[in-house]
């Protein structure tokens, strides 16, 4: 049918346009790099990681001195004890290492859907995760820790303190089922990042946070306000311990690991190089906590947050130029189609939408990178807008000018084209002017699967400086610089097309 | 010896259950200016809009220069509605160009005539209709009758066979209407076939006084009906 070869050729188009480019983009940046994996789980994982010879590490980077973000020379790099492992196992494997960053709870997505071979991000083999994908030897434990505010220190030093209190524990995480488990008496909070639940400690919106020994201790250290304790609680060691995820089935590739876990367990090279290496990090991150220190991050946030907004809105018009035609014209198929696709992207939320893109039409084509699914899923959801402002602009168009182009031999196209559109763009102006600044603000969103652009560069900001408020202020002001840039832009030539009448 | 450009056959329009035109038969000779008069209502505007297909005929045939127009492809009906220029009574131009744009966009987009040709034709076209030098206004910035002036300009720059005027004084401040009006009558003394649309009689008075050649067609309302099944039932057809 006519119509689905026009939406999978608009696809294609987007595909082949924004790939490139984004790659582009990307190749200096590890989170986002291309990369190619399998979904099918067998021993051939180890034979493709070979290759194409880069091994991809999903981990979430907000797990300080597991894996956090530093900035080398004005790079952003990821760097942590376990992501020291992560290269000793790619240089065992005589690949190069990838390593992407993305929400904590992602990850196993991520890895079911091949966009990573493999998660190293601090995660503990429990049952219920070994249900989806297999796990490597345990090569660090952990215990869980209390973080508190200082000024509380009186009031909590067990876990029993905490009866009816709010415990905050990261969405996904072991220490968020250790709460319901270890701590009944407690409601439990869940957040995705660490640095968000940090803040909602600092403000009092939750007494403590259960975490990792490890970590707790790097934030208490590196935040003068917060304080903590052991809590005691015993679990076992599949619990605690925290080990490498694989593909189910890909028992080669976990041998190869187990491997080069067993090396690096002979030497000690956690506590003795890794860690310390993890410590230089964090401290060189302490001392460089004013904002200004890190305009770069911002910088590249705002590079990508416009390049998302301006091709998705680029494809965003003419797809909804597009529907909005089809939603008019005669041809009941037609028309019947383009309602059931307003109606239906606008009836539910971009997030979803953009997770969906990334891991349902990332898990068909593999190469899909973050920054083209999230741009894809933006233009996909923008055009359902913009067709409704066109439709309603095309329809302020009087018949008359319909008639009068058509009795001077212009086709229907031709008057669409010169007589129409060009009208209907004046009256809608400050409607779709809405509409590309809500983009701006809602791109935004694509944060969650790691695209690199100013909300996720925020979060970054927020792990690597350990404060939560100055960054999101900081962000807060740029989205606004941008979005009443534009308007101001808008304004212009709204105006200049008023000047023309 | 006459031509037939435009040849009307038992044509009917019907909108819905409402019978608007029943069984007119008309044929347009080549250089002849035929009048169409009759109440409001009466089925005049769509009778004229049915000769280049705006409205198409439920029944009946219409034929330009001998095609068909009621069974042929959108893209030949294009190319026929070139020769047809109209005329609208609420003027229609593109407020979005200026009055050189509005002229020009046809013959450039669909005839092909480079920019330069269709300024030059444009400019000429402005010089006949007396507004040599409002070719870079804005429509909205102009009086009904200059504007009116402009819409004949642009139709005529197709170099139509025919011009079909709908009720192209009515939306005119009285004192416009002259203007408008000389315009025609140039645009027939030189020959061009047209079929005007007008409840007003006092337009075609005007006209028919000056040149003998006005032929009038006159739609008449059925009786007391009801308003909506308003039928045309007699064709006057005169010489003066």
């Amino acid at each position: 049918m006519k119509l689905y070869q026009k939406i999978i050729m608009l696809l294609a188009m987007v595909l082949t346009l924004v790939g490139p480019m984004s790659t582009a983009f990307a190749a200096d940046d590890a989170s986002t790099s291309s990369q190619q994996t399998t979904t099918t789980s067998n021993n051939d994982e180890l034979k493709k990681i070979k290759q194409k010879g880069t091994l991809v590490v999903g981990t979430s980077a907000d797990y300080p001195p597991y894996e956090f973000t530093t900035k080398e020379n004005g790079q952003t790099k990821i760097v942590g004890f376990e992501m020291e492992m992560a290269k000793q196992i790619a240089k065992d494997l005589g690949v190069k290492l990838v390593i992407k960053n993305m929400q904590f709870d992602s990850l196993l997505v991520a890895l079911e859907t091949g966009k990573v071979d493999v998660i190293i991000s601090g995660m503990s083999p429990t049952a219920e995760r070994k249900k989806s994908v297999a796990f490597s030897k345990i090569y660090y434990t952990g215990a869980p820790y209390l973080v508190i505010n200082k000024a509380d220190m009186a009031k909590y030093d067990a876990i029993s303190d905490f009866k009816d209190k709010k415990v905050g524990a990261q969405n996904g995480s072991l220490f968020y089922d250790l709460i319901k488990t270890s701590m009944p008496d407690s409601q439990r909070k869940g957040l995705g990042k660490l640095s968000d639940l940090i803040l909602s400690l600092q403000s009092h919106k939750i007494d403590g946070i259960l975490m990792d020994e490890a970590t707790a201790k790097a934030y208490i250290e590196s935040n003068s306000s917060l304080s903590g304790f052991k809590t005691g609680i015993k679990l076992n060691a599949s619990d605690t311990g925290t080990a490498i995820a694989y593909p189910k089935g890909a028992t080669a590739l976990g041998e190869a690991i187990n491997k080069s876990i067993d090396k690096i367990q002979a030497k000690d090279l956690i506590n003795k190089e890794f860690i310390p290496e993890a410590s230089k990090y964090m401290e060189s991150n302490t001392k460089q906590s004013t904002m200004l220190d890190y305009w770069k991050y911002f910088a590249k946030g705002v590079q990508y947050t416009l390049i998302i907004t301006i091709i998705a809105a680029f494809f965003g018009v003419i797809l909804g130029i597009l529907l909005a035609l089809m939603r008019l014209s005669d041809n009941k198929l037609f028309h019947m189609l383009s309602v059931i696709y307003i109606e239906f992207v606008r009836g539910t939320p971009l997030m979803v939408q953009v997770m969906f893109v990334y891991f349902g039409i990332g898990s068909i084509i593999q190469s899909l990178p973050a920054i083209t699914a999230g741009i894809i899923a933006v233009a996909l959801n923008s055009g359902a807008y913009v067709a409704e402002v066109f439709r309603s602009g095309i329809a302020s168009i009087a018949a008359g000018q319909t008639e009068a182009a058509r009795s001077l031999g212009l086709s229907k196209k031709q008057t669409f084209q010169y007589v129409v559109i060009p009208q209907a763009i004046k009256n809608i102006w400050p409607a779709l002017g809405n509409e590309f600044i809500s983009l701006i603000k809602e791109s935004s969103i694509v944060s969650v699967i790691g695209v690199t652009e100013l909300m996720f560069q925020t979060q970054q900001v927020q792990s690597a400086t350990f404060k939560g408020v100055m960054p999101l202020f900081v962000t807060m002001c740029i989205y606004f610089v941008l979005t009443f840039s534009l308007s101001k832009v808008l304004n212009y030539f709204e105006g200049k097309m008023k000047h023309d009448n | 010896m006459t031509t037939k450009i435009i040849e009307v056959q038992n044509l009917q329009k019907k909108y819905g259950e409402n019978v608007v035109l029943k069984d007119i038969n008309e044929n347009v000779e080549k250089g002849q200016v035929i009048c169409v008069i009759g109440p409001s209502g009466s089925g005049k505007s769509t009778f004229l809009r049915c000769l280049n297909v705006l409205e198409k005929p439920t029944s009946g045939k219409v034929l330009f220069e001998g095609h068909e127009l009621t069974n042929i492809s959108e893209k030949q009906l294009d190319k026929l509605r070139e020769k047809m220029g109209m005329v609208f009574q609420s003027f229609n131009l593109f407020p979005n160009m200026n009055v050189l744009e509005n002229i020009k966009l046809a013959p450039m987009k669909v005839k092909g005539v480079s920019e330069q040709e269709a300024e030059k034709k444009a400019l000429e076209l402005l010089e006949k209709v007396g507004l040599k030098d409002k070719g870079q206004q804005y429509p909205t910035s102009m009086s009904g009758g200059q504007q009116q002036r402009v819409a004949i300009a642009r139709a005529l720059a197709m170099d139509p066979e025919v011009m079909l005027f709908d009720e192209p004084t009515s939306a005119l401040d009285p004192e416009m209407v002259g203007e408008v009006l000389k315009v025609m009558r140039d645009l027939a003394d030189s020959g061009m076939t047209m079929v005007v649309v007008t409840h007003e009689m006092a337009s075609p008075k005007k006209l028919l006084i000056k040149f003998g050649l006005w032929q009038m067609v006159m739609f008449k309302k059925l009786g007391n009906q009801m308003n909506s099944s308003l039928t045309l039932n007699q064709n006057v057809l005169k010489t003066f």
